[in-house]
């Protein structure tokens, strides 16, 4: 492990009015490394995943990805720095519906094309080549010209992986990418992100045990915002699972509104 | 205590369909209250002879005009009471110049919807950008534009072309105004709902990879919503050809003038041929912009 570090977080704290979407004192991932973050709806992971692409910024705390400190608000042109460098795959609706595979491919190359070339979305030919290559390597190539949204939800997946081999950034945000496959899809897309990740960090949401060992040889898992166990792949059993997965104690976070606020924090404060 | 009880829980289950029955008979007691006073005032009259009359009309509407332009009697003769011959008549060069001027109508109702729709799209646009939800223009702007767009779309055209007619005077643009602002309501509502539909994750995912804010619009937005755009632009405008027919009959030229005429003539024969070329033209339109808007589906 003498990677250099890639992410570190120190003393986060984020919040929404009067709740703590997120708590975490210390976690550092070093580049290159695959991580896989677990926990139940509202556990923090998507909140983990919006702070390092800088689509949120922490209510307390330092955030540092890469070279970029996003402790505070980045001024927009360092934030489109640090999102060039940062690739998301998103679960469902995530390319632009009218544009065919292929465009929406070459969107991924928006952060090296500028100016007239990107508005009228005439991308120089090499780009073009770059594009038709992360088709074929998602075995997409022969739907290239099929708009989006007539695209199955497994092709639109692959297509998005092709958009992130577009970017090659060094960092890669995976929310759930298989949450609309079924079984066999879903294998394939992993892989497939497990490859667009060879060079880069890969940070992913899984709910899927058995995809585990695909993606990542380190396991987050979260709890109410905070991190309830950092292991690597071979440590983590069925039973650490179980445990994070079942529900505290009145099961506070899926009746969340239901219950008085008062209530739900001593419930918080008691099982956590 | 217990008559509440059961009444409020008897309320709960049939609520519904109480209300429902409620609404019924208020209908009814409506219709009733108007045939009732229609009939005690004597307006439920259908005329003197209204079958002879349909027959007569429907006879002159089955003998539209535009035949005698080729099959008319090139030598009608108009006598006066004792049998002089006034004048003669060529039935065939009256019709063909009549076919004439209702293409030159045709032609100006045309122009008046198509200008009408682009001013009415023009206008609309702006407006809608303020009134989109998800746009997020400020309150008082979004509150007001929301306002000129619904006063816009409840005011008929008509009544627009009246009052524009009185300003710029007779001809089609009182027409083009007319209808530019009252579409201009249309244009807008449906302008802001095609705003309010785009995919906001889709334009999370193009500026995930560092796009900037042009390259978002033309990227993500543009393409999206263009189709929507234009879609909306033939539907509206489509609406306004068979709009603008009727604008002649307040002096705003075009088809309908030759309507007002022939009707004040009781032309009913010329009115069949008007009335052949506005379906047409409608019909025509309609699957010309269905053909393209399936295309951009």
């Amino acid at each position: 492990m003498n990677r250099p570090v890639g992410i570190a977080l120190e003393a986060v704290r984020c919040s929404a009015g009067s709740q703590d979407l997120l708590t975490i004192d210390s976690l550092t991932i070093r580049q290159g490394e695959r991580v896989a973050l677990v926990g139940h709806n509202g556990a923090g992971k998507s909140t983990l995943l919006r702070l390092l692409s800088g689509f949120m910024t922490p209510t307390q705390g330092n955030v540092r990805v890469f070279s970029h400190d996003l402790g505070q608000p980045l001024p927009a042109h360092e934030l489109r720095a640090l999102r060039r460098e940062v690739g998301q795959v998103m679960q469902g609706l995530h390319l632009v519906a009218r544009l065919s595979a292929l465009d929406n491919v070459l969107i991924g190359s928006l952060g090296r094309v500028g100016g007239w070339r990107s508005w009228t979305r005439c991308f120089p030919a090499d780009e073009i080549h770059r594009g038709e290559a992360a088709l074929h390597a998602v075995g997409m190539l022969a739907r290239a010209a099929i708009r989006a949204d007539r695209l199955s939800g497994g092709e639109r997946q692959k297509v998005a992986i092709a958009r992130l081999l577009m970017q090659g950034p060094g960092l890669i945000l995976a929310d759930e990418p298989t949450a609309a496959l079924d079984p066999s899809a879903a294998v394939d897309v992993c892989g497939l992100l497990r490859e667009a990740a060879a060079t880069a960090t890969l940070i992913t949401v899984v709910h899927t045990p058995a995809l585990l060992p695909l993606l990542a040889e380190r396991v987050i898992g979260l709890k109410q915002g905070k991190i309830a166990f950092d292991l690597p792949i071979a440590a983590v059993n069925a039973e650490k699972l179980a445990n994070l997965y079942r529900p505290a104690g009145e099961s506070a976070d899926r009746h969340g509104p239901s219950v008085p606020d008062q209530h739900r924090v001593t419930g918080q404060e008691v099982f956590s | 205590m217990l008559v509440p009880a059961l009444s409020s829980r008897a309320l709960d289950r049939f609520g519904g369909r109480l209300g429902f029955l409620g609404l019924t008979l208020l209908y009814l007691l409506l219709i009733a209250a108007c045939l009732g006073s229609l009939a005690r005032e004597g307006e439920l009259s259908f005329g003197r002879n209204p079958v002879a009359n349909l027959l007569k009309t429907a006879g002159e509407f089955a003998r539209p005009s535009f035949l005698d332009a080729w099959f008319g009697n090139p030598h009608l003769e108009y006598r006066s009471d004792d049998g002089t011959v006034l004048r003669t008549e060529n039935r065939q060069t009256v019709e063909r110049d009549y076919l004439a001027g209702l293409g030159r109508a045709t032609w100006t109702t045309i122009r008046i919807a198509t200008l009408g729709s682009l001013l009415g799209a023009l206008l609309g646009l702006p407006l809608a950008v303020l009134t989109a939800r998800n746009l997020a223009a400020p309150r008082p702007l979004a509150w007001l534009a929301k306002g000129v767009l619904d006063v816009a779309r409840s005011i008929h055209t008509l009544v627009f072309g009246l009052v524009l007619v009185g300003i710029v005077g007779l001809g089609p643009t009182a027409g083009i105004l007319a209808i530019g602002l009252h579409s201009m309501g249309s244009y807008g509502k449906l302008f802001a709902e095609a705003i309010e539909s785009l995919d906001m994750a889709a334009i999370d995912a193009v500026r995930g990879v560092g796009a900037g804010p042009a390259q978002v619009f033309f990227n993500a937005v543009w393409p999206t919503v263009l189709p929507q755009f234009v879609s909306s632009h033939l539907y509206i405008w489509e609406f306004n050809i068979r709009d603008s027919t009727i604008l002649g009959l307040i002096g705003a030229g075009g088809l309908g003038l030759l309507i007002t005429e022939a009707t004040a003539l009781f032309q009913w024969g010329r009115l069949s041929t008007v009335l052949l070329v506005v379906v047409a033209l409608v019909v025509s339109f309609d699957a010309l912009s269905r053909r393209i808007r399936a295309a951009l589906a």
